[in-house]
């Protein structure tokens, strides 16, 4: 159970795990053994999840990386049916605000609160963004959360989804957003991706290190995949994190 | 520490910096030249136990403590220790920097790395090669020569996936310039510059360079190497934990 635990939360909620830290994923991770009973027990209707506004969706999802990125960057908003594209792109970043079914922990998994801005960089928007995208039709498709952790899996094995591309790396500086009642707002990060890596070879995890890494190598089911995270000192807007 | 003392020191180190390239166009074509030549050897080298702390702080304790260690001698640089992670701690000269760099002779740069496998692996050969001809007395162009003839001879390795250098050591002088040092760390890319990441644009935490010239009017040879681009990312904390100045 515990072992099946920490792999959903590495796989959907690894953004908010490996950026925060010692001292909020203790919070976290305290937050999610109290709460035995989630206060999202199941998906909630659509509507909740949706923004009503599209402008500002776009205007979210452009404040997870620097305007002198988001602004040439494709922009995806949230339909009934999964992710739409809004804005076509010139340089390759792709801007997104994801749900919580991709980027929250398991206590909000079904939150329609969470709002996560990322901007994905030409080779994650290739090979990681797929995955989200994919999830999220699935669960949108009526998909259980179980269900779709091994079909996410069994499309990795099928190489019906791709492996990390060389560079995969994504932004989420944005100050605004919500990643759950578990830990409601991150710090300016970076992530970086790649297919199964021993986060010991970036010397991630290890007292003293900037760098955080999360792999679900040696959990089931699997996407093989290692997700580094570095804090930045500021945000997007160029605000210094305080 | 302003963002545009970061942005001299990374320049300065091994290190970058296209952001400062915009900005400072004068890099290469600076009739200044503050270090034109070699200074004698013995100005670059270190008393061999300060050498070893030097580098191991690079990085935290937990990753060096295990890593090799190589220091700097007469003819290039010798292992000092034997590490047990695959990681190796060193400190770099001035000649690590940008081919067409002003501080590449400067003799009081010291730039603590710790270097992960995959960079120890592919990155850590060049400098040993780099170093063994400069030291051995061959001009900048000899050894450009030589590089590029051991790259097409398969003598020097391609770029490893994943190659990451922990430059977080308080005690570092990476430059004249600013406060001569910063923490961060930098990632290696077959990349010929820092569009694929983001890098170099406004209030983007990412600087990036290409590894081999700041302008390559000097050494245009240089065009024809394999693409390499080193990214930065400065943190907020030196090696042993205690708080960096904002960036």
């Amino acid at each position: 159970m515990r072992k099946k635990k920490v792999g959903a939360i590495a796989i959907k909620s690894f953004a908010l795990l490996v950026v925060l830290g010692t001292a909020y994923l203790g919070t976290a991770n305290q937050a999610m053994a109290q709460n035995t009973v989630t206060p999202y027990p199941k998906m909630a209707p659509i509507d909740q999840y949706l923004m009503t506004d599209q402008g500002a969706e776009i205007a979210l999802a452009r404040s997870a990386s620097p305007e002198s990125i988001s602004r040439e960057a494709e922009v995806l908003v949230l339909g009934r049916r999964g992710f739409e594209t809004a804005l076509k792109g010139k340089n390759g970043f792709v801007c997104i605000v994801e749900r919580s079914w991709t980027s929250a922990a398991d206590a909000d998994f079904w939150s329609p609160k969470v709002r996560t801005p990322i901007c994905y960089n030409a080779a994650a928007a290739h090979s990681l963004l797929p995955r989200n995208l994919k999830r999220t039709d699935l669960i949108l498709a009526g998909r259980t959360q179980a269900q779709t952790d091994e079909t996410i899996a069994a499309a990795v094995d099928k190489k019906e989804l791709p492996a990390m591309e060389p560079g995969a790396m994504c932004y989420m500086m944005s100050k605004q957003g919500y990643g759950g009642d578990s830990v409601k707002h991150w710090p300016p990060h970076l992530m970086f991706y790649y297919s199964q890596t021993d986060p010991a070879t970036w010397g991630a995890n290890l007292p003293g290190s900037p760098i955080l890494a999360m792999s679900d190598e040696h959990e089931h089911p699997t996407e093989h995949l290692t997700m580094f995270s570095i804090a930045v000192q500021r945000w997007s807007d160029g605000t210094e994190n305080r | 520490m302003t963002r545009n003392q970061i942005h001299s020191i990374f320049l300065s180190a091994l290190v970058l910096v296209a952001a400062l390239i915009a900005t400072r166009p004068a890099a290469a074509q600076d009739p200044k030249q503050p270090y034109p030549t070699m200074a004698p050897v013995e100005q670059y080298l270190m008393d061999h136990d300060a050498e070893i702390a030097l580098a191991r702080s690079a990085a935290p304790d937990a990753i060096s403590h295990d890593a090799s260690v190589i220091v700097l001698t007469r003819h290039g640089y010798e292992t000092a220790v034997e590490g047990k992670n695959g990681w190796v701690c060193w400190v770099g000269r001035g000649w690590m920097a940008m081919f067409d760099h002003p501080e590449f002779w400067n003799p009081k740069v010291r730039a603590a790395d710790c270097l992960n496998p995959p960079a120890a692996r592919s990155v850590l050969p060049y400098a040993y090669k780099r170093t063994e001809l400069l030291l051995a007395g061959h001009s900048k162009p000899e050894v450009i020569a030589a590089i590029k003839a051991a790259i097409d001879k398969k003598e020097l390795p391609p770029l490893e996936p994943g190659a990451v250098d922990y430059m977080m050591s308080k005690g570092s002088y990476l430059t004249d310039s600013g406060n001569h040092n910063g923490p961060h760390l930098m990632f290696y890319q077959t990349a010929k510059d820092g569009a694929a990441w983001g890098a170099n644009l406004t209030n983007s935490p990412i600087l990036a360079v290409n590894y081999w010239y700041i302008s390559a009017e000097a050494y245009p040879q240089l065009e024809s190497f394999p693409p390499l681009s080193v990214f930065l990312i400065g943190v907020d904390k030196w090696s042993d934990g205690t708080p960096a100045p904002s960036m």
